[in-house]
């Protein structure tokens, strides 16, 4: 269970204050106006921004102290999440070792990784050589191997067209039942990620306003908020 | 019924620039100069040839060194007056070869600074500077901010995704030097590399006046000797046409290779380096930093101490000089701007109306040739062709704003072609659904976006003109001084304290035209 409890970040021109938690092996999709903090909640979990105060656990174990390296997070970003300069494997590669020394057992779970996100056969290919999916789907599958249980997932889809963008949904959630891992999703438009979700939350001006079924909250007296966010972006 | 259609501006502007490198090569190709034949000259020209290539070389793999781990050092590490390296790293790119060679003299000279200090501590003296030790030190200083400057862009290019993956990744210095800092160094190397070794081996005024002997000369000055003082035209012919014949096919091959130079500013990315806080990295950049300081600081502050002697050289001969200066070097930035805007309103129409990106991408080579040929084989070559048909005296006049103006061509070029580009991209079908072309659409679609790159086109093209010290050898003499020969004039004559302050004047100018181009520039965006 993730459990954030009052972590207040500031700078000069923008202040968060977040608290949620996310129960093991659910699905969040985290929603809101740009520029509201979704990403900056994300960095915050994965070490990349540092709170003043408040607490950040990851199933009992204190989050806060750890070098992002060392925390129990995986994280996939909206773009360039992969080195041009390495193939797939490569990519996959780093997220078991940096060193890429890797052993035939983690050769061939890339490989049946890979497999499974639709990729066999790709292994050798440069992120050039492929679309955007595609990459999008190798940062999915480096997620999984690195056999963390967090995964983050920033706008991991909004470049990718509506039809592709549900696809990969539907991926991430049909992964998630063959591994138990704990997902933050933020995410453009909430209905995208309404049936699979387990969980939605609601993040504006730095806050966690409401998190709950992604049904509840859609039909919260939230709703206009949420359609001016869409809308707006 | 056959119409006749006037060609476009930029197609003219191809042929008379391809007219006159070519007809400059035929002139030279045919010209009978009666005893010297290839053969004859062959143990000179190989001498030559060998000194060109050895220092240019060296030269190379000296700047590259330096500059890259002065790129490296900056960018992991922040410390009080970063901004105005950075800031000053720029301004090498237009610092005059002739002010380079000055501050060698000023300080590893004869009585330089460093001849000074060790004598303070008792070392009997005689350090010479000619030869290598002098070339290598000026194009080192030339080049080695550019190579920083140029990769230290690139570097910046790497995205902010890339450094929170290595974070998230646990990557170690060697790693992060492997999956991010080297793939940038690999594509930006070649095309770097390429562009000192060219410029380094068509280098004139540095060679000339650091060499020190007729061993130790680039074609450029070996034609530069044939023609002013033995007037051995045959010898210029072959020479001339011979170093042609190597800077066209260099920048061939270098065009092959290089991408176009990022015309970015230096911005930080947000994100801290994880290997930032590594001590090794620490020491390795101090120590990087600290030879960068020592051997760059002494030749850009000597320039500085022309300040006092500024007064003494207040006279007819600097104004005269100055105005000189100026006049050619305007007439230069209005020819490397016209030839610039017909050139990549040539390469547009193909692009975007006629959609032949292979004529365009011709278009967008040319000038990058221009920045090849060599001057003194084109002056050579178009002395000649001048020579038989007109008046040689009145040559200079004519060839000094053109052979400067054409080697500005390609920054003017870097300036006005992109934004030519942006508005056909945005107005282009709006202005052929009103049927403006030519004249109309170039001066109520294209100038309010135009005028602005265009007079920071001009103003960089005015500050590299001003400070060239390139063919004037040549031409200059009683008649015709500019500011650059009259510092090469005081050099010679071992009147240092006048050079600095000539020096400095020609810095101060260059600097000034070049700032004023960088705020023109930025200021649209």
């Amino acid at each position: 269970m993730l459990v954030i409890e009052n972590c207040r970040l500031t700078w000069p021109d923008f202040a968060a204050d977040y608290s949620l938690s996310v129960k093991a092996g659910n699905l969040c999709a985290v929603i809101g106006p740009s520029g509201g903090g979704k990403t900056t909640l994300l960095h915050m979990i994965a070490g990349f921004e540092t709170p003043q105060s408040g607490t950040l656990t990851f199933d009992g174990q204190n989050l806060l102290p750890l070098a992002p390296a060392k925390r129990p997070v995986a994280i996939v970003f909206q773009d360039h999440n992969l080195f041009p300069h390495l193939n797939v494997t490569q990519n996959v590669g780093l997220g078991i070792r940096p060193s890429l020394r890797l052993t035939e057992g983690e050769k061939m779970l890339i490989e049946e990784t890979l497999q499974a996100v639709g990729l066999g056969g790709f292994e050798n290919r440069k992120p050039g050589e492929m679309s955007g999916g595609q990459r999008q789907r190798v940062a999915l599958a480096r997620a999984l191997v690195s056999g963390r249980p967090l995964i983050l997932l920033d706008e991991p889809f909004s470049s990718l067209d509506p039809t592709l963008r549900r696809d990969m949904i539907l991926l991430v959630d049909e992964m998630r039942r063959k591994r138990p891992v704990t997902i933050l999703m933020t995410i453009h438009t909430p209905e995208d990620a309404a049936h699979v979700a387990d969980q939605m939350a609601f993040v504006a001006d730095g806050k966690v306003v409401a998190s709950g079924q992604p049904a509840e909250i859609l039909n919260s007296a939230l709703a206009p908020r949420i359609a001016a966010a869409v809308s707006n972006s | 019924m056959l119409t006749l259609r006037l060609p476009h501006p930029g197609t003219l502007v191809a042929f008379a620039i391809l007219g006159l490198v070519v007809g400059g090569f035929i002139a030279l190709a045919t010209f009978d100069g009666g005893t010297p034949t290839l053969f004859s000259i062959g143990p000179y020209l190989g001498r030559v040839l060998a000194f060109s290539i050895i220092q240019a070389t060296l030269s190379t793999v000296l700047s590259l060194a330096l500059g890259i781990g002065l790129a490296l050092a900056l960018v992991r590490r922040s410390f009080p007056g970063r901004g105005i390296v950075l800031a000053a790293l720029s301004t090498t790119m237009v610092m005059p070869t002739i002010v380079a060679v000055f501050a060698v003299f000023a300080v590893y000279g004869r009585s330089g600074w460093l001849s000074e200090g060790l004598a303070f501590f008792g070392w009997p003296g005689g350090i010479t500077i000619f030869g290598y030790p002098g070339i290598l030190i000026a194009h080192v200083f030339l080049n080695a901010p550019f190579v920083a400057r140029i990769t230290l862009d690139g570097l910046n290019q790497i995205p902010a995704e890339h450094w929170r993956l290595a974070t998230a990744f646990g990557f170690t210095p060697a790693q992060i030097f492997r999956h991010l800092d080297w793939p940038v160094l690999r594509t930006e190397l070649p095309g770097i590399a390429g562009l000192i070794f060219l410029m380094c081996f068509k280098s004139f005024a540095i060679v000339l006046a650091l060499g020190g002997g007729p061993s130790r000369s680039t074609l450029e000055v070996a034609i530069y000797e044939a023609l002013k003082i033995d007037l051995d035209f045959g010898r210029v012919a072959w020479l001339a046409l011979i170093q042609l014949a190597i800077c066209l096919s260099m920048t061939g091959l270098l065009h092959w290779a290089f991408t176009r130079p990022p015309v970015g500013h230096t911005v930080r990315s947000l994100v801290r380096r994880p290997d930032a806080g590594n001590r090794r990295l620490k020491a390795l950049d101090s120590i990087v930093l600290a030879i960068a300081a020592l051997f760059i600081a002494p030749l850009a502050l000597s320039v500085l101490t022309g300040l006092r002697n500024i007064p003494d050289i207040l006279g007819a001969d600097l104004l005269q000089a100055f105005f000189t200066s100026m006049i050619i070097a305007a007439a230069a930035a209005v020819i490397a701007c016209l030839l610039a805007l017909a050139l990549a309103s040539a390469a547009r129409r193909k692009r975007l109306v006629l959609r032949s990106p292979r004529i365009a991408a011709f278009y967008d080579f040319l000038p990058d040739t221009l920045l090849a040929v060599p001057p003194f084989a084109l002056t050579a070559g178009l002395f000649l062709l001048i020579q038989r048909s007109g008046d040689p005296s009145s040559a200079g006049l004519i060839l000094l704003p053109l052979i400067n103006g054409l080697a500005a061509v390609p920054f003017a070029y870097r300036f006005v072609a992109p934004h030519l580009l942006t508005v056909e991209e945005r107005y282009g079908r709006v202005a052929a659904s009103l049927g403006l072309a030519g004249w109309a659409k170039l001066t109520i679609m294209d100038w309010p976006v135009l005028k602005r790159p265009l007079a920071a086109g001009f103003a960089l093209a005015m500050a590299l003109s001003f400070g060239d010290f390139g063919i004037i050898a040549l031409f200059g003499g009683t008649e015709l001084v500019t500011l650059p020969y009259l510092l090469y004039e005081r050099l010679g004559a071992y009147r240092l304290d006048e050079a600095s302050a000539v020096g400095l004047v020609i810095v101060l100018v260059a600097f000034l035209l070049a700032h004023i181009s960088g705020r023109l520039s930025h200021a649209g965006h």
